[in-house]
């Protein structure tokens, strides 16, 4: 099908430029003279907190351009409900998708539109962002995803009060975060670590991070592509690091206790009323739902915060990990090219991030757009990153095998070269279909 | 013949039946301890479920639902929430919108397709009823495809007719099977009787057939009320239109948002449950014996 | 955990009297048409379609490419479907034994009472709920908390746990399982317990009076005497788990790891979402033909029953 040769969906070594020109307004606010009136749907994968933060957006744009655009969330199952709602012929008529396998997939197969059918100029919207952030959203030389905005995948977050109480500072290498760990269990929280791995992607992040600290962006974006090989001795080295602290001793409830914890609850094992934990590592949206949602009394930089990823001593170690959501059009009904439009405005960005849920890649939002510390923070750890690399779980292949449930069992400790033998013929497979 | 409710012959006084009186040489007290025992296991969770709906979230994280009787401090506003807020209201409708014509319509496809198969007289009757007993085991991910790429040209997902039309083709094997036993358990004299003075072969249906199997007609219609009810896997995939997602679905999209929200999560599961429920104790002969598929003696 | 509808009873010989008329076609076409022509549309033609499917790539709905048994090589070579099938068997097994075990029992023991019908009724309460209800309401029985998790907090009085129920690739099975049976065994009690009912008193007075046992009378009279009733519900049972979906798709959706997945959810999720639709439609004729001995143990039953 694919008579292009690929182009690897990862290479943003983009340098983001944050609040390079705070006030500029450009795009003129969407749809100006275009469509009134219309009516269309958007779904992602966000509820809760996240949600509500995105209704502002949809909120704005209904101000600014007389259109509405409602929202569906579909948490459990995104993938597969897009897929379903598209095979039926009843498609939503804009998704916001963190998958870029999935993109690349729905582009293939005419699933999605490109933003040329659109009758947007790929190559003007492309002004609006730092050089290079738009290739994530291309299949085949052609945009069909935009990246709507991002969050940084290389946040630690911690308990601020606990690590003083117990006397403690924050970590920079690994070495360092073993030893807070064992400090912090001395000190009396038994089991420091929350994990929230019943949803298999906490883990996928756990071991990109590790993975591309120890060896770098150049290594890091092979890996997940399809010349990337899971048997290589670099990934069982990733995993042993992860075995050394995702540890019975280490989580509350155990491992096998984690495996029965939600995302969301792993953030209140550490940010909730009652915490039996100080750290959590997750990406930068944990500030949002920890502040609006799991714990309304929580005061940044005092019960919570966060820390660069610890190090490794390697060359991936100035580099950040984000996790982006493409949006694409399924239909080109009325309103749908205002609103993709709209979303790649300053006002649709700085809307969004004044939530604190989201950084923006529009350049035009300001460092002053983000609402507290921890985003500006967050903000600033990306554009200073010395190279940035996508989530990798997110742009294998569609028909790759589970990599969060291999993960899950290499916590278990079930063989790990066996099941990396497996995954990686699965995932080889899968490359391999997909052309 | 159906009629001949499995409840009732259960009802009857345990004394007089054979088998009772294996277990007479039993001490009884064993007896009552275990079937407390059973009740207790079989009760606890639905009754926990529905207290933890109505205590306020920092008591649900707190204390556990049996050590209730300690704080005796109850709310509604897990309901408000979930109606209102997380749109499970609009899914209650939707279910209802989805279950009652994906009854009816079966119900009266499926009579008239059993009158067929056990009054009329035509070329390959038994073998053509045969094939639509076979298919009663065909699972519905055989259709998730072909269907899904039949609809799209049409986008009967978007709306509701696409899952009437699926339920009720779904529903078709079964409820001919079960209505057909019924009918030919009929007086064949009624039916003569009726055709001698004059009535059509719908005359017959309308007048005879349909008035006298009105137990079999509800009781398959309570089942398949309740099978759509509780259907999750259907609305999946052939409701496309998320503001039509049945209130099985929503639970679900609740399930993956609020990994925290133990309160909104047992309030939906009651909202889900009430339904069923009231069926259950208001038409429990009949939701019986439309499990037991036309219980023949 | 509304039962998969399976004919409990032999299905009646139509009356063969030449007194039933036979009918103009207009007139059975008015009758049998809409639902011929629904069941054509639904079924048949799905199945077909299926199998035609099932040997295509068919990648995100193409259906272009004739690749033989290759999907269906695959998925034997896919280990999260070896498992899922594996866990089906665990199932298949265990639900089903203990579904009838515990109806069996339960519905002898309660004979014995006058609350007899609230016994009943109360452990089939449960088949009027939804299955994702029911997963919902044992989500929080297993939940790792104690506060929340009614089965650690039991645990905690003696000392032990708490157990994570769902994240224990050791326990998540029997957890499920544990679930379903809790949401079938009223099926089994009302069922088993009609057909006990009809078990002639002489015959057990006759065995107690030749000197047998209360447990030799279990085993040898009454068991046989409704092994009839008991080999159809293992049937709808087994039906039952060869479609199981909701369970596993609420409560751990098939973790940890792939620890708790079945066929049904595993073409659901691994196959159907990732677009891979012809190893999914391949999934669907794996179970078609596993139900084809159940078609064929129907059939049968019809036929017996004709002839008689």
């Amino acid at each position: 099908m694919a008579k292009f040769p690929r182009i690897l969906a990862l290479p943003i070594a983009a340098i983001f430029i944050v609040g390079a020109c705070g006030s500029s307004n450009t795009g003129g606010s969407g749809g100006t003279g275009g469509t009134t009136g219309a009516t269309i749907t958007v779904t992602s994968l966000w509820g809760g907190s996240e949600q509500e933060s995105f209704q502002k957006v949809l909120d704005e744009f209904k101000a600014k351009t007389g259109n509405t655009a409602t929202y569906d969330a579909q948490r459990t199952d995104y993938a597969t409900v897009l897929q379903s709602k598209i095979t039926s012929g009843a498609p939503p008529d804009v998704a916001i998708m963190p998958g870029l396998g999935f993109l690349r997939q729905f582009a293939r197969t005419k699933g999605i539109k490109s933003i040329k059918e659109l009758g947007l100029d790929p190559a003007a919207l492309e002004a609006n962002y730092p050089a290079g952030i738009l290739d994530s959203g291309k299949v085949d030389g052609e945009l069909y995803g935009i990246m709507v905005k991002f969050n940084s995948k290389s946040t630690f977050w911690y308990r601020p009060d606990t690590l003083q109480t117990a006397g403690a500072s924050t970590p920079k290498s690994w070495d360092d975060l073993k030893s807070l760990i064992t400090t912090l269990q001395g000190k009396g929280t038994a089991t420091p670590l929350a994990l929230g791995a019943k949803d298999s992607w906490t883990l996928t992040d756990w071991f990109e991070e590790i993975y591309l600290r120890q060896n770098g962006p150049d290594a890091y974006k092979k890996l997940f592509s399809p010349d990337g090989n899971w048997t290589d001795p670099t990934v069982s080295k990733a995993l042993d690091a992860m075995k050394e602290v995702l540890t019975d001793k280490n989580v509350p409830g155990g491992i096998k206790g984690a495996l029965g914890v939600a995302f969301t609850d792993g953030i209140a094992q550490a940010f909730g009323e009652n915490p039996t934990a100080a750290l959590y590592y997750e990406g930068g949206f944990v500030g949002g739902i920890a502040t609006g949602q799991t714990n309304k009394n929580l005061k940044i930089g005092t019960s919570i915060d966060w820390f660069g990823f610890p190090t490794f001593g390697g060359s991936g170690d100035t580099a950040a990990e984000i996790g982006g959501d493409e949006i694409a059009a399924l239909t080109t009904k009325p309103g749908v090219k205002e609103f993709i439009q709209f979303m790649t405005t300053a006002d649709a960005g700085s809307t969004w991030a004044k939530t604190g849920a989201i950084i923006s890649p529009v350049k035009a939002v300001g460092a002053d757009s983000y609402p507290n510390d921890l985003a500006k923070k967050e903000a600033a750890q990306v554009a200073g990153a010395s190279a940035v690399v996508y989530d990798g779980s997110d742009t294998l292949p569609a028909g790759s095998p589970d990599m969060g449930a291999m993960l899950q069992d290499v916590i278990q400790g079930k063989d790990a070269a066996g099941l990396l033998s497996t995954f990686n013929t699965g995932v080889q497979k899968a490359w391999a279909d997909e052309k | 013949m159906s009629t001949n409710v499995a409840s009732e012959r259960l009802a009857a006084p345990a004394r007089e039946t054979a088998s009772a009186r294996i277990l007479r040489s039993l001490n009884r007290t064993p007896i009552h301890i275990f079937l407390g025992i059973i009740a207790v296991v079989w009760l606890a969770p639905t009754i926990g479920l529905l207290i933890t709906s109505f205590r306020p979230r920092t008591d649900i994280q707190s204390t556990g639902w049996w050590q209730v009787l300690g704080t005796l401090n109850f709310t509604a506003s897990n309901y408000g929430d979930v109606l209102n807020a997380n749109g499970m209201g609009q899914s209650f409708i939707n279910s209802l919108i989805i279950a009652i014509p994906s009854t009816l319509l079966p119900l009266a496809v499926c009579s008239l397709a059993a009158y067929a198969f056990s009054w009329l007289r035509f070329p390959f009757r038994d073998t053509i009823f045969l094939v639509i007993v076979a298919l009663m085991m065909v699972p519905v991910q055989v259709a998730f495809l072909p269907i899904q790429q039949l609809f799209k040209p049409f986008a009967l997902t978007q709306g509701f007719i696409g899952i009437w039309l699926a339920h009720t083709a779904f529903a078709i094997p079964f409820g001919v099977f079960l209505l057909r036993n019924f009918f030919i358990t009929l007086p064949r004299d009624l039916i003569e009787a009726a055709r001698i003075d004059g009535s059509s072969t719908m005359g017959v249906f309308r007048t005879i057939i349909v008035p006298l199997s009105v137990p079999a007609i509800a009781a398959y219609g309570i089942f398949q009320f309740l099978w759509v009810w509780n259907d999750l896997l259907m609305a999946l995939i052939f409701v496309g239109n998320s503001a039509n997602l049945p209130m099985t679905v929503k639970i679900t999209t609740l399930l993956g948002t609020y990994g925290t929200e133990w309160h909104l999560l047992a309030a939906s599961a009651f909202l889900l449950m009430f339904v069923p429920l009231a069926v259950f104790f208001s038409l429990q002969r009949y939701f019986v014996q439309g499990l037991l598929a036309g219980s023949v003696k | 955990m509304t039962a998969t509808p399976v004919p409990i009873n032999p299905i009646l010989p139509a009356k063969r009297s030449a007194r039933t008329e036979r009918t103009t076609w207009p007139t059975v076409l008015l009758f049998l048409g809409p639902a011929l022509v629904l069941i054509l549309i639904f079924l048949v033609y799905p199945v077909i379609s299926t199998l035609r499917m099932s040997v295509d790539r068919g990648l995100g709905g193409e259906f272009t490419r004739f690749v033989g048994l290759q999907n269906y090589i695959d998925l034997f070579e896919t280990p999260s479907f070896v498992g899922s099938i594996v866990n089906n068997i665990l199932w298949m097994v265990f639900y089903t034994g203990f579904v009838i075990l515990f109806g069996l029992i339960i519905a002898v023991v309660a004979m014995r009472v006058r609350y007899e019908s609230i016994i009943k009724g109360i452990v089939f309460l449960p088949m009027a709920i939804a299955a994702t209800a029911l997963s919902v309401i044992w989500t929080f029985v297993y939940a790792l908390d104690p506060h929340i998790g009614l089965l650690n907090a039991l645990l905690g009085v003696v000392h032990l746990g708490p157990v994570s129920w769902l994240g224990d690739s050791g326990f998540v099975n029997a957890a499920l399982i544990a679930v379903g049976i809790w949401g079938s065994t009223g099926f089994a009690t009302v069922i088993l317990s009609a057909a006990l009912k009809g078990i002639p008193a002489e015959v057990l007075e006759a065995a107690r009076t030749d000197g047998a046992g209360e447990l030799q009378i279990f085993w040898r009279i009454i068991v046989p005497m409704v092994s009839l009733p008991i080999s159809v519900l293992a049937v709808t049972l087994i039906v039952n788990v060869i479609k199981l979906f909701d369970i596993p798709y609420v409560m751990t959706q098939g973790g940890p790891g792939n620890a708790s997945r079945v066929i049904a959810f595993e073409m659901y999720k691994q196959d159907f979402s990732a677009g891979q639709f012809g190893k999914a439609a391949a999934v669907a004729v794996i179970m078609l033909a596993l139900l084809i001995p159940v078609m064929i143990f129907n059939v049968r039953r019809f036929r017996s029953s004709a002839v008689v």
